[in-house]
């Protein structure tokens, strides 16, 4: 509880805050760009759907590679830690998927009183899956490469299968590099498949994190 | 806290770090673990301080260490660098992170420790120099106030005033609240005299473990007339020897009783101690022993 | 502080027997703790411990339970004594041996040994 506690309370405070700087930028861009041409697209549908999973993915690594050892280091256990760290990824992609369905209603205030067009963006579950797992994802691959250095490269091409599954109820953010339109694929079981991705992504980071060596740290 | 290993291996690949140790230490001491560069001391308090699973068997209090939480919650190692901080973190963040995850923290004391090594608290890890780091080392390990508490190197481009700092604070802490710690050192000769006991390991193996000061009687070196010194050395273990001349100096290893005494007063050869650090480089040289 | 050579506990030793026949140290005077010994000379407080182990079985110290080392009654006459039983051996001997290897009559040492009788020197 007191690992979950430090996670929760500094990493999630810390990222609201990103959110809300990354939300004022978007906002200024926008009416930058409506000097020049009509606003026709969300701003923070661009933030949300490509940028945002990439943070959550930052964060799932730096709990892994950084926190992980320091954890150990003062005396906790790993199992303590992956525990604290499950119930943490929880937390931290509902916190951002309410950032993210907050940034829509007041961006939508701001679009009406503007008369902008906004195009269509998803539910905050489908932000809360994606976030859940592109979050779980990151902690795999940290996991993979702390533990076995550059062969940890395996978990890219797995990291990659379990995050554009989620990808699928958030339009706008089912392209990825070569692979083109994933939702289609899926059909209407993504919830499902989402949560399967978190369990895999989890179950993958406890596999080799679990006993982990602690190496000497070059700072 | 006493620390039982049993059978401890620790390899890395091909390559094995420790092999196949057993020792005991019964707990609240100051112990000096000592070997050379490559001997094994970090891999053994790595493994002592569960960073790593053990092949064979490392008990603390009876209890398995790696994965064990109540274990682990009694035991801190700080190798080279700081263990326990990230290189963007600031100095006053890593203190708060001792503060949320140890039950034996003393932040006060933190603090107090931190001024006196003149730290700055709002500088981040990777922006301190070299001695003020080693330094938030040895304040993350005093001020854990662990029941093992191990400091690997931690004087590292410390300054001579700072690591008499150390000195003095890891002793007065120790007094006021004895607890097993283990340091492990080159700077052999400073650190010599607050030593109870010392473990020698060379090669992943356990050379000796013996209370500091029947260690420092165990040498003797004997000086004289070279053909003396041959005769009354024959059959001791002689650690190392040297001429000059008609002169020859042996140092002997092990206790000389009574006769061995008279008999040396007869040769008229001379009879001298020998310190820590000479015995410590002569148990661990290579094969032989003799220079 | 310590020549890391001989056993530092009977460097201590050495250290308060020559106090109490120097007199800094007077009979039932309480002598430091065991820590503070420690902590002053940068030492082991069990090497310290050892050394006031070695003065109370050697009748020089003696214990007041809960209070503290004191310095015996007889300490200072019985390191006297002691003394004076291997001043020869140890201190007029030797004296006499390098006297002779650097070339000094016995009978200018003898000289000299009567004028700091004198108190002339």
């Amino acid at each position: 509880m007191k690992i979950f506690r430090v996670l929760a309370k500094t990493l999630t405070a810390y990222s609201a805050l990103v959110a809300a700087g990354v939300f004022a930028f978007a906002v200024v861009v926008t009416f930058i760009v409506s000097a020049f041409r009509g606003v026709e697209i969300s701003a923070w549908n661009v933030v949300t759907s490509q940028i945002a999973r990439w943070f959550l993915l930052w964060v799932g690594v730096y709990v892994i590679h950084n926190l992980l050892p320091i954890a150990v280091a003062h005396g906790r256990t790993r199992r303590e830690f992956l525990v604290a760290a499950s119930g943490f990824s929880v937390v931290l992609a509902l916190a951002m998927a309410l950032v993210a369905w907050l940034g829509f209603v007041v961006e939508g205030g701001i679009y009406a009183v503007m008369d902008w067009r906004a195009d269509e963006h998803g539910t905050p579950l489908a932000y809360f899956l994606m976030f859940l797992v592109w979050c779980a994802v990151g902690m795999f691959c940290a996991a993979a490469f702390d533990r076995f250095g550059a062969g940890g490269i395996f978990s890219v091409p797995v990291g990659l299968a379990l995050a554009v599954v989620t990808t699928a109820g958030i339009p706008g953010s089912g392209n990825l590099p070569f692979i083109r339109n994933v939702p289609v694929l899926l059909g209407s079981g993504w919830h499902a498949v989402s949560v399967l991705a978190f369990l895999i992504a989890l179950a993958g980071t406890w596999a080799v994190a679990r006993d982990m060596p602690i190496r000497l740290r070059t700072t | 806290m006493r620390v039982d290993v049993q059978g401890l291996t620790v390899r890395y690949g091909d390559v094995t770090a420790i092999d196949d140790m057993s020792f005991s230490l019964s707990g609240n001491k100051i112990y000096g673990l000592l070997g050379r560069n490559g001997s094994g001391k970090t891999s053994l308090m790595s493994a002592l301080a569960g960073y790593r699973r053990p092949i064979g068997s490392v008990r603390l209090d009876g209890e398995p260490v790696f994965e064990n939480a109540a274990a682990m919650g009694k035991v801190c190692l700080v190798r080279h660098s700081a263990d326990a901080a990230d290189k963007g973190d600031k100095v006053s963040y890593v203190l708060e992170y001792g503060a949320a995850w140890r039950d034996t923290w003393d932040n006060a004391y933190a603090l107090d420790l931190v001024e006196l090594f003149k730290i700055p608290l709002k500088t981040k890890v990777g922006e301190l120099s070299l001695g003020q780091r080693s330094a938030l080392g040895v304040v993350i390990a005093l001020a854990s106030r662990s029941p093992l508490t191990m400091l690997d190197e931690s004087h590292l481009g410390m300054d001579t005033p700072t690591r008499y700092a150390f000195y003095d604070a890891l002793l007065n802490d120790f007094m006021a609240h004895p607890r097993t710690i283990i340091i492990s050192t080159h700077l052999i000769e400073e650190l010599a005299s607050l030593l109870e006991e010392v473990v020698i390991i060379d090669n992943g193996r356990l050379v000796l473990q013996e209370e500091a000061d029947v260690l420092r009687s165990r040498g003797t070196e004997v000086t004289g007339n070279a053909a003396d010194v041959d005769e009354f050395t024959a059959g001791l273990t002689v650690l190392s020897e040297r001429s000059l001349g008609r002169t020859k100096a042996a140092m002997v290893y092990g206790s000389l009783d009574d006769e061995q005494l008279i008999r040396a007063r007869q040769l008229g050869l001379e009879l001298g101690p020998i310190a820590l650090q000479d015995l410590f480089v002569h148990l661990t040289e290579p094969v032989g022993g003799k220079r | 502080m310590f020549d890391d050579r001989s056993p530092i506990y009977r460097q201590i030793a050495d250290r308060i027997k020559a106090d109490v026949l120097s007199g800094a140290l007077k009979a039932d005077e309480q002598v430091m703790s065991t820590n503070q010994y420690a902590a002053y000379y940068r030492i082991n407080p069990a090497t310290a411990a050892k050394a006031f182990q070695q003065l109370v079985d050697e009748k020089v110290l003696y214990k007041k339970r809960g209070i503290g080392m004191f310095v015996s009654a007889q300490a200072r006459d019985m390191l006297r004594a002691q003394g004076r039983e291997t001043f020869f051996g140890e201190v007029v001997d030797p004296m006499v041996a390098e006297a002779r290897a650097i070339g000094i009559p016995l009978a200018d040492v003898i000289r000299r040994i009567e004028q700091h009788e004198k108190g002339a020197v």
